[in-house]
């Protein structure tokens, strides 16, 4: 048995990838510029499918690794691509004093991942499964922190493009929460939230190109006409 | 084979349409399609009402009594639509709406996209209510948020761009948390069933095992799938997108958006509902249940009281109504789910009215506004304008109007569940909505009549409009006894004894 | 006794006359990638040298603190030297103090040659005190969080215990809390060496110098003994990142061909650290001062994650 085909080995290997797609949820939530956080999305979502199809290796689920290469494909190739498309369409690059501060936002996100730590406890209590069958269950925590911080970066956030991604980032928490507790959901439920969440992307671009046209801004601060 | 149908039919709709040439065969299609959809819808409430429940495709798509319900209402609402869609366009077109518009061209596009995309709507609300596996369902329900947002930015104005942004946002974030509820069951139905097998998210497996569900999953799982389901449906404090989609929203898509796709919302809830009752007990569900009706009732008195536009006015009534929905499935024992399905069939078939006079009276006069029309309506809408005020007593729940039977039955649930002083504080906020509503709804219909132009402007406004108002006059006094054996067959499914 | 008595002397000295060479390997790989000839090896050797045999110029204005800078600073570091395991688990002073007092002895010459800078009353070496005692108020506790992240995985503050709690554990370094501590430290050592994003040290320019300020009034044996203590701090904060996170190689027994093995081992660690450091050193240009604590920022949130998933992973996280 080489070292790879040991089951510590892949845990190692996927509780690193965990931390790292942790500290890209950071770096997106400490970043301005919006073409970095595009690319820490699409890493991320890389990092997810690498993830997945570590897991799906060492349990030689196939059904995992559809998910996988589906988080390759739209994730981590497809999304970014027409996000970046988007954002050098718009001409805006950079966050411009989103509603909290860079610093302030940070220790909230670090405070979400203890909150997140808390919640996942109690649900991780009963995961602790021997060798492959348990593979990538202690990722549940890191899972709930990018749901949370997701849910937090798109209340803080002013600029569509933005909040968008922290849809998606959020949406990520939830492949990973999937991929955690259930080993990904069945087959047609996830090929249908793929579709969902690529006609949503492509959606929400038209709805920022044209509010970008309509206010010659893409701050959603603007959109505030609506009251009572 | 209905359940299969009903799914083909919206889809087959949206394809020809987005093919065929010319505005009287989109029309033509159109009204086809809902025809079609609702025969269909009655053939599988006929079906259900002989033989129970019926299932399609190993189980992936099934329907007992509360599907069939919630696919009948909807397919109700969207056939109540069709006609009067047309005759909306068609005033939109002779107000310049669009703008100008020389040889239709702009039109056609506008209504060509209208078209296409609420068949695609309606068909994802029938796949809500049919569909057994719930990953499904929340799919689904992702599908009403998708294919309706570009019918919010229908007009193309700041404002709609503004409401569309929310509503896709709120909504967004709102389905992931359902999401989020549903892996959780997921997890903790795969802990008993096995998640080998495609069942271990159907539903009709779920409920014969619930019991056996980890408890502290499913009670984080409820809580999200309310969060979640509850923003789509507009429940407090989750609520804000619903004003603003529904006042830019042409006025059939906002009717559906009022009167069908809440009660898709408010179906995913209960079915969730059910396998909580069944693992926890009726008690954790039914407080949360509660606390979000009561709020949303509650939160819609002081909006409603110092409303300027009619059709947010509208929207806050509908935050009340899905609140008191919620609150009927809150109270439980026998009576509260059937006054909720009771609540959920007569608000399906008076709000649909209610958005028709508003749109007639928002097209008469140009704006949507309370302060800058100075009344008089009855006098410009022969027809609209007296019918308006009508619907506004049904819709308040006024006697001897059906939904007052509803809101009576939710109240002795409540007191029958002894929660005697939120009994009492639902009637309070009942009365003070009745007194907002009626009061800005009889400024705007009563007075003198004003300089706006005179007699009802096309015929397809007015039918559905009459049609509407005979159908709620006559559910004040005789509700057919097939409808009321599915209600109650649908009660059943949600009256939970553990 | 007397094993103790070697193990001091032998470390001494290895601090003491291997600390230059790693500065000199670094200026001539830096030389070197940048398609320059540069300085052999030997230089700073030569440079350490020449100073200790000039005379020096001391200012007026100074105290005594000016004199006693020097000693104190190149005290503390070589004290600190002996207190971290080299070729061996055990550290020569282990029993004398942990981690803590690594960092604290670290500290204490750091403040004293602030007041050194301060004392003469030269306004570059204000400037450059300042500067300092900014950049190590937040470098500091991203240090001290990432070594306690360490330390909490090892179960004590003890270098040597953390050290041989690692020996054998042959993927730790994979676990998420080791590799966030490790980025961290490695951000904490660029600055507190005074590497370029940070701080430039072959430039005397007055924007953008910081420890060249504070030792601008210093000259003959007192700026030997002051270059010295900057190459045992930096081989010092070095062999604590490689020998705590790569523990390979030290040596459990005393048997020669294994302290052969050890003692090239940690030479090719070193090595490879400071190429790492030289890498980054060349790919990229200084920050502005200001962008300086947005840089130690993300060390302290990088340690803090490190502390965080010691316990979010469960089993696997520390």
């Amino acid at each position: 048995m080489t070292f790879w085909q040991d089951p510590q080995f892949g845990a190692r290997m996927i509780t690193l990838m965990a931390a790292l797609v942790l500290v890209l949820q950071i770096t997106m939530v400490a970043q301005r510029w919006l073409v970095t956080n595009i690319r820490a999305f699409a890493i991320q979502s890389f990092l997810l499918a690498c993830i997945a199809s570590t897991i799906a290796y060492y349990n030689a689920a196939t059904h995992i690794y559809i998910a996988a290469t589906l988080t390759l494909l739209f994730k981590a190739v497809l999304l970014p691509v027409i996000l970046q498309r988007l954002v050098s369409r718009i001409e805006i690059r950079q966050e411009i004093e989103p509603f909290v501060n860079v610093p302030l936002s940070v220790i909230i996100s670090g405070l979400l991942t203890l909150l997140a730590y808390v919640v996942a406890e109690p649900l991780q209590a009963q995961t602790s499964l021997p060798g492959a069958a348990g593979l990538g269950r202690n990722t549940l925590p890191v899972a709930i922190a990018l749901f949370l911080i997701g849910f937090f970066m798109m209340i803080s956030r002013r600029k569509a493009v933005t909040q968008v991604l922290a849809l998606l980032s959020l949406e990520n928490g939830l492949f990973l929460a999937a991929i955690s507790l259930t080993y990904g959901m069945p087959l047609i439920v996830e090929l249908g939230i793929f579709f969902d969440v690529l006609v949503a992307v492509m959606i929400l671009a038209i709805l920022v190109y044209r509010i970008r046209e309509t206010f010659d801004s893409m701050d959603v601060s603007r959109l505030s006409r609506l009251k009572g | 084979m209905t359940i299969p149908l009903l799914l083909l039919i919206p889809l087959a709709a949206s394809g020809i349409t987005a093919l065929a040439r010319g505005r009287r065969a989109l029309e033509l299609i159109h009204i086809l399609s809902a025809l079609a959809g609702f025969t269909a819808s009655l053939l599988l409430a006929a079906g259900v009402l002989a033989n129970g429940q019926t299932s399609w495709g190993n189980g992936f798509l099934f329907a007992d009594h509360l599907s069939a319900l919630v696919v009948l209402l909807t397919a109700f609402v969207y056939l109540a639509c069709a006609p009067y869609a047309i005759g909306y366009f068609r005033t939109d077109r002779i107000n310049q709406a669009f703008g100008p518009d020389e040889d239709g061209s702009v039109q056609l596009a506008k209504i060509r996209k209208y078209y296409v995309l609420t068949p695609l709507f309606a068909f994802s609300m029938f796949l809500v209510a049919l569909s057994n596996n719930l990953g499904v369902m929340w799919v689904a329900l992702e599908g009403t948020t998708l294919t309706s947002i570009f019918l919010v930015t229908f007009y193309g104005r700041p404002t709609s761009l503004e409401a569309a942004w929310k509503y896709a946002m709120i909504g967004g974030a709102g389905l992931s948390m359902a999401l989020f509820g549903t892996i959780l069951t997921y997890y903790a139905a795969g802990q008993v069933l096995g998640t080998e097998s495609l069942s271990a998210l159907n539903w009709s497996v779920l409920a014969g095992s619930a019991s056996k569900f980890d408890h502290t999953v499913m009670r984080l799982a409820f809580i999200l799938i309310l969060l979640g389901y509850g923003t789509k449906a507009g429940l407090a404090p989750m609520h804000t997108w619903k004003p603003d989609a529904y006042s830019e929203a042409p006025a059939p898509v906002a009717a559906l958006m009022a009167a069908a796709v809440l009660n898709c919302a408010l179906y995913g809830v209960a079915r969730f509902y059910v396998l909580t009752v069944r693992c926890l007990g009726p008690s954790f569900a039914s407080q949360l249940l509660i606390l979000f009706g009561i709020l949303s009732i509650a939160i819609a008195v002081p909006f409603i009281l110092v409303q300027r536009s009619y059709r947010r006015l509208l929207a806050y009534s509908s935050i009340d109504h899905g609140g008191i929905m919620v609150l009927g499935l809150g109270f439980g024992g026998a009576l509260g789910p059937l006054g909720m399905l009771l609540h959920m069939t007569f608000h399906s078939v008076t709000k649909p009215l209610l958005f028709f006079c508003a749109g007639n009276a928002q097209q008469q006069t140009g704006n949507d506004s309370l302060r800058r029309t100075p009344g008089g309506l009855l006098h410009s809408l022969p027809v609209s304008g007296p019918v308006f005020l009508l619907a506004t007593l049904a819709v308040t729940g006024t006697p001897p109007f059906s939904l007052f039977q509803s809101e009576f039955t939710i109240l002795r649930a409540g007191i029958a569940a002894q929660h005697v002083g939120l009994s009492i504080l639902f009637v309070t906020l009942l009365v003070a909505i009745f007194a907002g509503f009626f009061y800005h709804i009889a400024q705007l219909v009563l007075g003198p009549p004003s300089d706006y132009p005179q007699g009802e402007t096309c015929r397809w406004k007015t039918y559905p409009v009459i049609g509407l108002c005979a159908l709620v006059l006559l559910l004040g006094f005789w509700l057919p006894a097939p409808l009321y054996s599915l209600i109650s067959g649908a009660a059943g499914v949600l009256a939970v004894h553990p | 006794m007397i094993a103790q008595l070697i193990s001091v002397i032998g470390q001494t000295a290895l601090i003491l006359l291997f600390s230059p060479l790693i500065t000199g390997f670094s200026r001539t790989l830096k030389a070197r990638l940048q398609t320059r000839r540069g300085p052999d090896l030997w230089q700073p050797y030569r440079d350490l040298h020449k100073l200790l045999r000039k005379g020096m110029v001391i200012p007026d204005t100074a105290s005594w603190i000016f004199p006693a800078t020097p000693y104190v600073l190149f005290a503390t570091t070589l004290l600190a030297g002996l207190l971290i395991p080299t070729i061996a688990a055990q550290a020569p002073l282990s029993l004398f103090g942990g981690v803590l007092a690594v960092v604290y002895l670290l500290a204490l010459g750091r403040f004293f040659l602030a007041l050194g800078g301060l004392d003469t009353g030269s306004s570059f070496g204000g400037l450059g005190s300042s500067r300092e005692m900014t950049i190590s108020a937040i470098a500091e506790p991203a240090l001290m969080l990432a070594v306690f992240t360490v330390a909490l995985g090892a179960g004590s503050t003890n270098l040597s215990t953390v050290a041989e709690s690692a020996v054998g554990q042959s993927w730790r370094f994979l676990a998420p809390s080791q590799m966030l501590a490790f980025a961290a430290l490695f951000i904490v050592l660029i600055a507190e060496t005074g590497r370029i994003p940070v701080d430039n040290p072959a430039t005397h320019l007055e924007l953008t110098m910081i420890h060249e300020a504070m030792i601008l009034e210093y000259s003959g044996p007192y700026l030997a003994l002051i270059e010295w203590s900057a190459s045992m701090k930096q081989m010092v904060l070095m062999t604590l990142l490689v020998n705590v996170f790569f523990p390979y190689g030290l040596s459990a027994d005393g048997s020669p061909a294994g302290m052969l093995i050890s003692v090239l081992l940690f030479v090719f660690k070193l090595l490879i650290l400071a190429f790492a450091v030289v890498l980054v050193e060349t790919g990229n240009a200084k920050l502005r001062l200001f962008r300086v604590p947005e840089l130690l920022a993300v060390a302290f949130v990088l340690s803090a994650l490190a502390l965080i998933s010691t316990f979010l992973f469960g089993g696997h996280g520390g």
